[in-house]
């Protein structure tokens, strides 16, 4: 809000400079943006915490600047120069709906004189953002920023009945505002009326029809105070926001409705001329009860640290307006006045006195702890997954959690999501703020195609990255959402080396396959599985499950499918992983234990066969650790070979086997016999040869 | 030939067979200047020298050579004749030998110059690694932000990112009424839960959970519904710390901050707190620290202020506390939180924060 230097100081008397007040009102909590020195004047403008409606207004600030140099406040007085007629018999005021409008007052003045506002009102709005309009007007408008209570001016003329009634709109109902749009009322919206038909939207914006114009000689004033919710209510649906609104929907004063209109009658009387009538019609059928709250002043003490004196307190609590008597010496008891609606607790009263006093007044240290720290008890493992997958040339993305609606169908998300009933699987926003991404993902990989495309927008076609994050989707049970902790991985493009302009080779699926291995390795997990598997969103033939040891699926792997490569035109080869990181990091850690080392020599043999492209290594080494050959310590991947002398459906897979006792040395012989029996036994199991 | 050459005189045989030597080594004679070098010579041409010269060797000193031969000889040589043979025949296979020696031992010398000279590498080619990654800016300051609380003494923790309204509004003493519940400013999904607007739900778990005493700090997500632009996003990172304990005041809350603000930006750094509003704190004070670019005299970075806006604080609101279960009569907590992002921004100097979630692999790959 927009504050003037020299107004300030007409109701304080500080001799603090423009940047000395910024300093101080700064450090009492009204935070100070700027100070633009004007001509003859400054303008501050402050930040006013939503909790202190009392401070939209020059008295308000002023109180606060008479606390912090311990001055006292000069408030403008209120008392027409002349008064005549009793209101009551010109018009009247009638509240139908007083749960939106506890109080509402009406004043008139009659024989005014409209014509623009002398220089040095016009001036004064001018410097703090307003813009004159007539004399009544902005003297309305001068009261508001000097008091803080909004008031409106009819042209009483123009009243229908020449009687305000303040009323619930009926639905449907249309009012004509001052901004010259002509607006459709709902039921719940609160109006002032006249004798007919709506001409002003409460505490919002009057109506055009009863505006102050040239000819008007007859004003009423109204000072009102209307409930907060209703305001904001109304002023949210019509999309409106006026300085009369800002003030109701954070909470007005209620007791300030009358000396704010006494002062806007005197102005008038003194700038626009006429003679007001001698009392307001002031209809307030059941006043606000004061609050009051029990204050123990080592609260301040035990809640701050600081040590304030009594008397300070006292200067401080009476600056503010707060009555206090002390009930005992421990406690006292405190009446916040009306303006001061955040008062509700004692340590509300602890907060005033210390923000007074000085928060700069307040030791530091740190407390005493008998505590230990602990991080999260997965967070060290997903270090090391980071740290590992890094160190293999990823990098870590983070992307927001909401996306696109359109992907899901394409993807198949980790075990834990498959739903049942995929149209309600997934959990959507009622608002999203970036068009069409109002879906909380329930996989990461969109995000990391997005990413992807990106960087290859840019020009760099090799990338690598990993996420880790958490994904959502509806529970089945009508809970809350599930959500997981991810990991995904994606690569396309060279297998980059430091340093080097150019890539050996391109990354491919057993680099990707790799790297997951190595995090969970890091982790000290048992080994994951894969097995070849038909998955949604990756090429056939290329995809694998992600298995734990124990067989529970996890996952996916494998090489994205065309369709999905299209949809995000992405024209290379790209490989992308998912799993459930929750389920992962709940898998016991492999315990490290010795093993004796071995005290007899092993042996090894090389062994190639020629098999179908369709057996798999792991089928391969399943089978050689079922048969169970005696003294065979496993097998090996040497090497595999495919192409050129070779049948196109068969490839050439080498294996190395060791054999090793605990107990002796083993001959030649029967190590030869042993694997002679090994060899035997695939190539009868797996029609292959010899190679 | 040979029947000739028997028939002649053993000398004569010796000082043939020593003539005959030099001549063959005369390709061999520039080996034997220990000042000359060698010039123009190959590795291989100079291994192949070796060689010849072996083969030089086995020639004119092997058990078949004309010189053995001779010596055997030494028969016919007349008796008081044969004591100047032998010294003859010896001094002439000196001479061979050395003159071999000397050729081999410049040779030698000369093939292990070469060799390290056609096998050196050159050092300055980089070492075979791949090209490693990067972590993300906010892994990295959140990952250092929890160990300087874990050393501390604070638990760190995490909860729900969906939130059922209790969470993230009623218990922290937001009013139904307060502009932040309105789908203005919040998430909300379909079924009527909120995006967490702050991890100030977690606190409420954790004493939901743990009671009092309690200290932790609570790093997450957080959404709220801001247009991306250079200074907005609609998901960032934010800590929120709790300390519930008897007797814990402002002074431990400004002691902390203060602890931690020196921790990341420096020891000199100073930090200011101001009186402020929060519905979950009272008193409530945000907190500024000294600009760690220019010390406080004022630079682009603190808009010429001198002091740097990082996050709010205060005292846990009773009505905080009693809605986590927590007994406000015996114990008092404080509680402040910031963003990450924003800690981010600073510390590198972003321009433009939407950066942090386009994963560009050129912005990512600047951090460390």
């Amino acid at each position: 809000m927009l504050i003037s230097y020299n107004w300030l100081r007409e109701l304080t008397g500080t001799i603090l400079s423009p940047l000395e007040l910024r300093e101080r009102l700064t450090m009492v909590g009204l935070a100070i943006d700027a100070v633009e020195e004007k001509e003859s004047d400054a303008v501050l403008d402050v930040e006013i915490p939503s909790n202190r409606p009392d401070c939209l207004s020059h008295v308000g600030i002023a109180r606060e600047v008479a606390v912090v140099v311990s001055g006292k406040l000069r408030p403008p007085s209120g008392k027409p120069a002349r008064s005549e007629g009793r209101s009551t018999d010109l018009t009247s005021v009638e509240i139908r709906d007083p749960d939106l409008c506890p109080r509402y007052a009406a004043r008139l003045v009659r024989g005014v004189r409209i014509s623009p506002s002398p220089a040095w009102l016009a001036k004064r709005l001018e410097e703090i953002g307003q813009r004159p309009i007539n004399n009544v007007a902005d003297i309305t408008n001068y009261v508001l920023h000097e008091l803080g209570q909004p008031l409106h001016a009819f042209d009483l003329a123009k009243l229908g009945g020449q009687r305000i009634v303040v009323r619930r709109a009926t639905a449907g109902e249309k009012l004509k505002t001052l901004d010259g749009v002509e607006r459709t009322l709902g039921a719940n919206m609160l109006v002032i009326a006249d004798a007919e038909r709506p001409v002003a939207l409460a505490g919002i914006m009057g109506g055009e029809d009863s505006e102050i114009s040239i000819q008007t000689t007859e004003v009423l004033i109204e000072s009102a105070y209307f409930n907060p919710d209703s305001v904001r209510q109304t002023a949210r649906k019509l999309g409106m926001d006026t300085e009369a609104s800002r003030r109701f929907e954070r909470g007005a004063d209620c007791e300030n409705v009358l000396r704010a209109q006494n002062r806007c009658v005197e102005l008038i009387c003194e700038i626009a001329g006429g003679v007001a009538t001698e009392d307001a019609i002031d209809v307030y059928p059941s006043p606000l009860p004061a609050r009051s709250i029990s204050f123990r002043p080592c609260r301040v003490d035990s809640l701050t640290s600081l040590r304030v004196a009594e008397t300070e307190m006292k200067r401080i609590l009476t600056g503010l307006g707060i009555a206090h008597t002390e009930e005992s010496s421990a406690v006292w008891k405190c009446v916040p006045p009306s303006w001061r609606i955040d008062i509700e607790r004692e340590e509300d009263l602890v907060e005033e006195i210390a923000r007074h006093f000085g928060y700069d007044k307040i030791g530091s240290e740190l407390p005493p702890s008998n505590q230990s720290g602990e991080h999260q008890p997965k967070e060290l493992k997903i270090r090391k997954l980071r740290r590992t997958l890094q160190a293999l040339g990823l990098d870590e993305a983070i992307n927001f959690s909401f996306i696109e609606l359109a992907p899901d169908n394409q993807l198949e998300l980790i075990p834990e999501f498959h739903a049942q009933d995929p149209e309600h699987a997934f959990v959507t926003l009622k608002n999203p703020i970036i068009e069409h991404q109002g879906r909380m993902r329930p996989t990461l990989i969109p995000g990391l195609l997005n990413s992807l495309r990106h960087n290859l927008n840019h020009g760099i076609r090799s990338v690598r990255l990993f996420e880790t994050g958490r994904i959502f989707a509806e529970s089945d049970s009508g809970e809350l959402p599930k959500e997981r902790e991810a990991l995904a991985l994606i690569a396309t493009g060279g297998a980059l080396e430091a340093n080097r302009a150019q890539a050996p080779r391109e990354t491919d699926f057993y680099d990707l396959k790799g790297s997951l291995e190595a995090a969970v390795a890091a982790m000290n997990r048992a080994s994951l599985r894969f097995t070849k598997a038909h998955v949604k969103h990756l090429r056939e033939g290329q995809s694998a499950r992600i298995l734990l040891a124990d067989g529970t699926p996890l996952g996916s792997l494998g090489t994205l499918g065309e369709r999905i490569s299209d949809a995000y035109k992405l024209r290379q080869l790209v490989y992308v992983a998912e799993l459930d990181l929750s389920r992962l990091l709940d898998v016991e850690e492999l315990p490290v234990q010795y093993k004796p080392l071995p005290r007899y020599p092993s042996v090894v043999r090389d062994l190639t066969i020629l098999v179908d492209r369709q057996i798999t290594l792991g089928e391969l080494l399943h089978t050689i650790e079922g048969r169970q050959v005696d003294d065979c310590r496993g097998a090996q991947l040497v090497g595999t070979y495919e192409g050129a002398n070779i049948p196109e459906d068969r490839r050439a897979i080498t294996l190395r086997i060791e054999y090793r006792s605990d107990e002796r040395t083993l001959l030649n012989e029967e190590i030869e016999d042993r694997h002679r029996g090994l060899i035997d036994s695939l190539l009868r199991q797996y029609s292959a040869q010899l190679h | 030939m040979a029947e000739s050459q028997s028939q002649e005189d053993p000398t004569t045989q010796v000082e043939a067979a020593s003539k005959a030597f030099e001549h063959e080594f005369e390709r061999f004679a520039r080996f034997t200047d220990p000042s000359a070098a060698v010039q123009g010579l190959t590795l291989d041409w100079a291994e192949s020298e070796q060689h010849a010269l072996a083969q030089l060797r086995t020639r004119h000193l092997g058990k078949k050579s004309a010189l053995a031969i001779c010596k055997k000889s030494i028969g016919r040589v007349a008796p008081e004749g044969r004591a100047a043979f032998g010294q003859l025949v010896q001094r002439r296979e000196a001479e061979i030998i050395s003159a071999i020696e000397q050729a081999e031992t410049k040779l030698k010398s000369h093939i292990q110059s070469a060799r390290i000279q056609r096998e050196s590498i050159d050092v300055s080619l980089p070492g075979r690694r791949p090209r490693s990654g990067h972590l993300h800016p906010i892994t990295l300051l959140r990952e250092r932000l929890e160990d300087i609380f874990v050393a501390l003494g604070y638990a760190i923790e995490d909860d729900r990112e969906i939130e059922t309204d209790f969470y993230n509004f009623d218990a922290l003493n937001i009013p139904q009424n307060h502009p932040a519940r309105a789908s203005q400013d919040t998430f909300y999904t379909t079924n009527g839960l909120a995006l967490r607007s702050q991890t100030s739900t977690v606190q409420i778990h954790a004493m939901q959970r743990r009671g009092a005493p309690v200290r932790m700090i609570a790093p997450g997500r957080v959404f709220r519904r801001d247009t991306p632009d250079p200074t907005h996003n609609p998901m960032f990172f934010q800590v929120e710390g709790l300390c519930v304990d008897r007797g814990i005041t402002m002074a431990h809350l400004k002691g902390t901050v203060a602890e931690l603000l020196r921790r990341m930006f420096g020891s000199r750094t100073v930090t200011r707190f101001r009186p402020s509003y929060f519905p979950f704190t009272e008193p409530s004070a945000e907190f500024d620290f000294s600009c760690f670019k220019c010390g406080g005299s004022g630079c682009r970075i603190c808009k010429n202020s001198g002091w740097i806006e990082l996050g709010g604080s205060g005292m846990v609101h009773p009505h905080v506390l009693r809605a986590a279960g927590v007994d406000f009569d015996e114990f008092s907590g404080f509680a402040f939180g910031f963003g990450i992002d924003r800690m981010v921004g600073l510390m590198y100097e972003l321009d433009d924060i939407r950066l942090l979630f386009e994963n560009d692999v050129r912005f990512l790959e600047q951090f460390d």
